[in-house]
């Protein structure tokens, strides 16, 4: 049965819609019989999810757009937020193995927090989810709502009809002499306090502050601008975080990068006072750091990378390397002495025959030494007896022990067994007259601490910024101004005062006291509140 | 009307579609590492013959992945046990992968010449390693034709004495169902 | 600076932080004469209230400006501001609810709110006062500009919806029928006596703690934990020293009594902590909690023994006289101004701040986890009151529950949470 949304001021209204777009007379008969006030939310206009008959992209529609759901919504989100605080997350344990680390630490609590999923809580599918159907709620409601709000604020009239105003929450009832001689003198006191006013006839509206109105949806649009900003860390290439350990005087590759990163130098500076605890306190730490690019050779363990470098940067907290949207960042770092080279001088019968120098990390095979070639057949980072042959216990160079072949350039081949920091050497294989070369530390390197670092790739950061920003805007907006309305309609010697505004009812009940006074009428605020519903 | 249903639509599948991208892209950030029954993470390295290797191209063939450090005393242990089986069932086809945790060249040179070792030995550098969620050595995986894990290994292997840790008895599932 | 220098400044500033705990308590003296002297003034209650209301003000704001030398020269001292450990942050904190009381008061003049405000203050700055205020250098992660500008608008935020809660309760004290039997009657009665008691009990705690402080109370023991070493994989037994500042009820989980004061003729603990309460902290932060409870129950019972009603009722009378509408505009304004300014302070800055310091903004480590819950709260108090109509009381219990939360943001994660965020314990 189509229903007839004709007003009787003539203005053919959408149907759904709650008051006249025109003069604000509410279009259900029923309505206007009422005497409670007005529901004046989105102008009583049509909207799209208050249509009746709904389809199913209808019934989806209505869903998204209520905000009862999207309080729903936010509580959920919080009550599993709050779980996911209860127990260390999984990023965060220090065990590479988190089934069994939950289930021994915690008991069963932490065997059931584990199942459920809790332990990586924010990266569920679920908690995305609700995620991303306050995404949704956050773009239906605002569509729903704005386009037939700035609609209806966008053709206001001044007229509006009797019971329109006797029906808002602030009204004021009386009598008028001179009307308009009294509407001069409203219209520039409502001036005076910045209202934008529009006269038809007897008929007067002071508007103020409209712009409050959008607050929401621009905060709105802020939020949807973070959340998408999100996303796009899926995109390959817009997130990455890489770990990287060096040594002083290390170069090492940053795995899933064609970069190269060295740390020349770690500084810890500990101060001990001016401070009572006289404690001696940690007091700043950084590396000294070059980035490099790898031209060639990248990650490849049998040869040299061929580096171009980039940039140079001493990295501390608060101050990273940043390159073109690389940022390494110094997180942590241990004091873990250790050898990095040794440089033997080669001596045969007194006299020094050279030196070389010996990378303990990664050895290179060859070295000459005048006619001599010597090449390092066996290396032991860490050498140790196992069943009576060498072996070695762990990958840190602590004890390291070499197999040297030397060929000599009469063709004579030999073999040395060095264990410089037992100062032990033995000739394994040469002939009895040759003289034994003997092989003496002439320097040693070490790296006294290593280096954590952070890479990162963040390029959604400055969209995620931005959405923030906005979204403070509009709340700003949308807080702490409030969208004011007065209109006045005088018949004959009868003058109809009504105000609405979107908040702050008791300020806009003072400011409109104030109005009046200056219009020569004396009235307290709170006489001028016509909510119609008892208080307790 | 109808012009604003299409709106409606459209919104409506900007939404799903962001729901499908962040799922897919949370599957496939690969976190976890895999376990049995999951496919086998393609990777390359570089051998220490100086070629790159894929696992892809060895896919099709019966592959054993070993991930195994001379500092590691059961893998050294277990050495000779899979380069005597590599021998014995060259025949069928057995790929053996020898990947190395992050030792120098020379360690590594001079241990596989002393152990006469045939199969391929790659060298990582922590990001295989990683990939696969290894941290206990010696670690052993087992992969079928379809390049789909059927079996993994903690700890040292032997032959004929602990049946989970037996590689005689792993091969020939392997191989054999 | 020599030490010297430095121990004058710290001591100087100390007596001013006690300067300011004492005049905020003038203040709330001065704002109950205010409200409750009406009846026996001889002016007209409208003046005598204003009157005193206004001095109650400037005496706020005097403590106010005491606390700000006491920050200035601790700053001075320190070379940094002082906000970087629970202490600080604290009475740092404690100083904003003033300065938001101050604003707000500005605004609307009511000095009953004072009666409320100035004691949540006091509270906060004597919560504070419990926790090691040593001068420490600022760790190399917090050496940064950011310190001062997420850390004060954070707590500058907080405090303006702290003063939200304390307009909210003045609402619900204000409206709620003492003598309501119904369900729901009972149901509003017994919130707002959770609400006082959950206040008692953290009065009780730092009163507990001072007085044993005070009296010098000391008590060891050697705690043996089953650990798992996280590279050998085998179960070690470590032992660990943990010491007791309030006489132990709980002793930790499976220890050793090193040495005890006795208190009372207690000369044993009474109780050992459950078995699953095994971590080092454990045993001594549940006897901690075990007495504050207490106490707080004693105190509560006492109160309600001797007012021999709800302990609500009892304060509701002083409510008379102010329009409950105006406390709900108080309040709603309050958190109004602070909702942003808390935004800002705790999301935004401190997002930008963990991506200079960590290269992660956001991580959801506890601390981030519970001011991002304390928002999502806020914007559905927001939400509920400017869409859904709830104003009035179901906005004041929203205002209670959310100070609530933000209470626990800064008393459990920083004490019972871990975290890369968390400040020492007690």
């Amino acid at each position: 049965m189509l229903k007839n949304t004709k007003c009787e001021c003539g203005h053919q209204n959408p149907v759904g819609t709650v008051l006249c777009e025109a003069c604000g007379l509410p279009v259900h008969p029923e309505d206007v019989q009422s005497d409670k006030p007005l529901e004046m939310r989105y102008e009583g206009a049509a909207r799209r999810s208050q249509k009746s008959n709904p389809n199913i992209l209808d019934r989806v529609w209505n869903f998204f757009s209520s905000v009862k759901v999207a309080v729903y919504l936010i509580i959920i989100t919080l009550i599993c937020s709050i779980i996911g605080t209860l127990l260390p997350q999984v990023n965060v344990i220090p065990s590479n193995d988190p089934a069994s680390y939950y289930a021994t630490e915690y008991g069963w609590i932490g065997e059931l927090y584990y199942a459920l999923g809790l332990a990586d809580t924010f990266g569920t599918w679920w908690y995305k989810g609700l995620v991303l159907m306050i995404a949704a709620s956050l773009i239906i409601c605002s569509l729903d709502r704005i386009i037939p709000l700035y609609r209806a604020l966008s053709k206001q009239q001044a007229v509006k009809h009797e019971t329109f105003l006797r029906r808002q929450k602030v009204l004021y009832t009386g009598d008028v002499a001179n009307a308009e001689a009294w509407l001069g003198e409203m219209e520039a006191a409502a001036k005076g306090r910045r209202y934008r006013v529009t006269r038809e006839g007897n008929a007067l509206l002071a508007e103020k502050n409209r712009f409050s109105r959008w607050g929401p949806y621009i905060n709105h649009i802020g939020l949807i601008i973070l959340l998408a900003a999100l996303l796009t860390r899926g995109i390959p290439g817009w997130y990455m975080e890489q770990g990287i350990a060096l040594k002083e005087g290390q170069t090492g590759p940053i795995n899933g990068t064609s970069y190269y990163l060295e740390n020349i130098q770690f500084t810890e500076v500990k101060e001990v006072g001016p401070h009572i605890s006289g404690q001696e306190l940690q007091f700043a730490f950084e590396t000294e750091a070059v980035l490099y690019r790898c031209i060639d050779n990248c990650h490849n363990p049998l040869s040299e990378p061929i580096l171009e470098e980039v940039k140079q940067h001493t990295i501390k907290p608060n101050e990273p390397l940043v390159h073109e949207g690389y940022s390494i960042y110094q997180i942590d770092y241990s004091f873990e002495p250790q050898l990095t080279a040794i440089t033997f001088d080669i001596g045969a019968e007194g006299r020094s025959l050279g030196e070389i120098k010996i990378e303990l990390a990664d050895p290179a095979f060859f070295y000459p030494v005048g006619d001599l070639t010597f090449e390092l057949s066996g290396y032991y980072p860490d050498l140790t007896n196992v069943n009576g042959e060498p072996a070695t216990k762990s990958r840190q160079p602590n004890n390291p022990a070499f197999i040297f072949d030397v060929q000599r350039a009469d063709g004579v081949e030999e073999s040395y067994f060095v264990v410089p920091l037992e100062q032990f050497q033995t000739r394994l294989k040469g002939s009895g007259d040759a003289e034994v070369l003997q092989f003496e530390i002439a320097d040693m390197d070490a790296s006294r601490y290593s280096s954590y670092m952070l890479v990162r790739v963040e390029r959604a950061l400055p969209y995620i910024l931005a959405g923030a920003l906005i979204f403070l805007f509009g709340v700003v907006l949308g807080l702490y101004w409030q969208h004011r309305r007065i209109w006045v309609r005088i018949d004959g010697d009868q003058l109809i005062v009504a105000a609405h505004t979107n908040k702050n009812w008791y300020g806009i009940r003072e400011e409109l006291a104030k109005l009046l006074r200056k219009t020569g009428i004396e009235t307290d605020a709170k006489s001028l509140d016509n909510n119609g519903v008892t208080k307790k | 009307m109808a012009r604003n249903k299409w709106v409606q639509l459209t919104i409506l599948a900007v939404i799903i579609a962001a729901a499908v991208f962040t799922v897919s892209s949370n599957l496939s950030a690969g976190s976890s590492a895999p376990q049995v029954m999951d496919e086998a993470v393609n990777f390359s390295l570089y051998g220490l013959d100086g070629a790159l290797h894929e696992l892809d191209d060895y896919i099709g063939k019966p592959i054993i992945i070993n991930f195994w450090g001379t500092f590691c005393p059961p893998c050294v242990r277990e050495m000779p046990l899979i380069q005597s089986k590599y021998e014995e069932y060259a025949d069928s086809g057995l790929v053996v992968l020898g990947i190395n945790l992050d030792e120098s060249t020379v360690t590594i040179n001079h241990f596989t010449q002393g152990m006469n070792l045939t199969f391929p030995i790659l060298l990582d550098k922590n990001v295989v390693r990683k990939q696969y969620g290894v941290y206990e050595y010696p670690t052993t995986f087992f992969i079928d034709e379809k390049g789909v894990i059927r079996q993994k290994i903690v700890g040292e292997m032997n032959e004929g004495s602990l049946p989970s840790h037996d590689i005689d008895l792993a091969i020939r599932r392997l191989l054999y169902g | 600076m020599s030490v010297e220098q430095i121990e004058s400044l710290i001591d100087l500033s100390s007596t001013f932080l006690m300067v300011a705990f004492l005049v905020y308590n003038l203040s709330f003296i001065v704002f109950g004469i205010a409200v409750l002297g009406k009846r026996w003034s001889n002016r007209d209650p409208q003046s005598h209230e204003r009157r005193w209301g206004t001095i109650g003000l400037i005496i706020a704001i005097v403590g106010f400006l005491s606390q700000a030398a006491f920050a200035g020269l601790r700053w001075a001292a320190n070379g940094h501001i002082p906000v970087s450990n629970l202490y600080e942050f604290l009475t740092f904190f404690g100083m904003m609810v003033v300065l938001a009381f101050i604003i707000i008061y500005a605004i609307y003049r009511k000095p009953l709110t004072g009666l409320f405000a100035m004691p949540l203050a006091v509270v906060i700055v004597a919560y504070g006062a419990v926790f090691p205020n040593a001068v420490k250098p600022l760790i190399p992660q917090l050496q940064s500009i950011w310190l001062y500008i997420h850390v004060t608008l954070a707590a500058l935020g907080e405090a303006f919806l702290a003063v939200g809660f304390a307009a909210g309760l003045m609402y619900l004290l204000r409206t709620v029928d003492f003598r309501d039997k119904s369900v729901s009657g009972r149901r509003k009665i017994r919130g707002v006596e959770v609400t006082l008691f959950s206040l008692i009990t953290l009065i009780s705690f730092i009163a507990i703690i001072f007085i044993f402080r005070g009296a010098g109370y000391h008590a060891e023991f050697t705690q043996t934990v089953i650990e798992i070493d996280q590279t050998t994989k085998q179960e070690v037994e470590v032992e660990h020293t943990v010491e007791y500042t309030l006489p132990p009820i709980f002793k930790p989980h499976n220890s050793v009594t090193v040495e005890m004061q006795s208190f009372l003729g207690m000369e044993e603990p009474l109780l050992e902590a459950p078995s699953w309460l095994n971590g080092v902290n454990a045993g001594r932060k549940l006897n901690t909690i075990v007495w504050s409870l207490a106490l707080g129950l004693v105190l509560y019972g006492l109160l309600r023994l001797i007012l021999r009603r709800p302990l609500g009722a009892a304060v509701s009378p002083i409510m008379d006289g102010i329009d409950e509408q105006d406390l709900d505009e108080i309040s709603y304004r309050a958190i109004a101004i602070g909702y942003p300014i808390f935004t800002l302070g705790a999301l935004i800055f401190a997002s930008i701040w963990a991506h200079q310091a960590w290269g992660r903004f956001w991580a959801f480590d506890p601390k981030e986890t519970w001011a991002l819950i304390t928002w999502f709260f806020y914007t559905a108090y927001l939400h509920l009151r400017l869409s859904r109509g709830w104003q009035g009381e179901k906005s004041a219990w929203m205002s209670v529950i959310g100070f609530l939360i933000i209470m626990f943001t800064l008393i459990g994660v920083n004490l019972v949470i871990a975290g890369l965020h968390s400040y020492a314990g007690v």
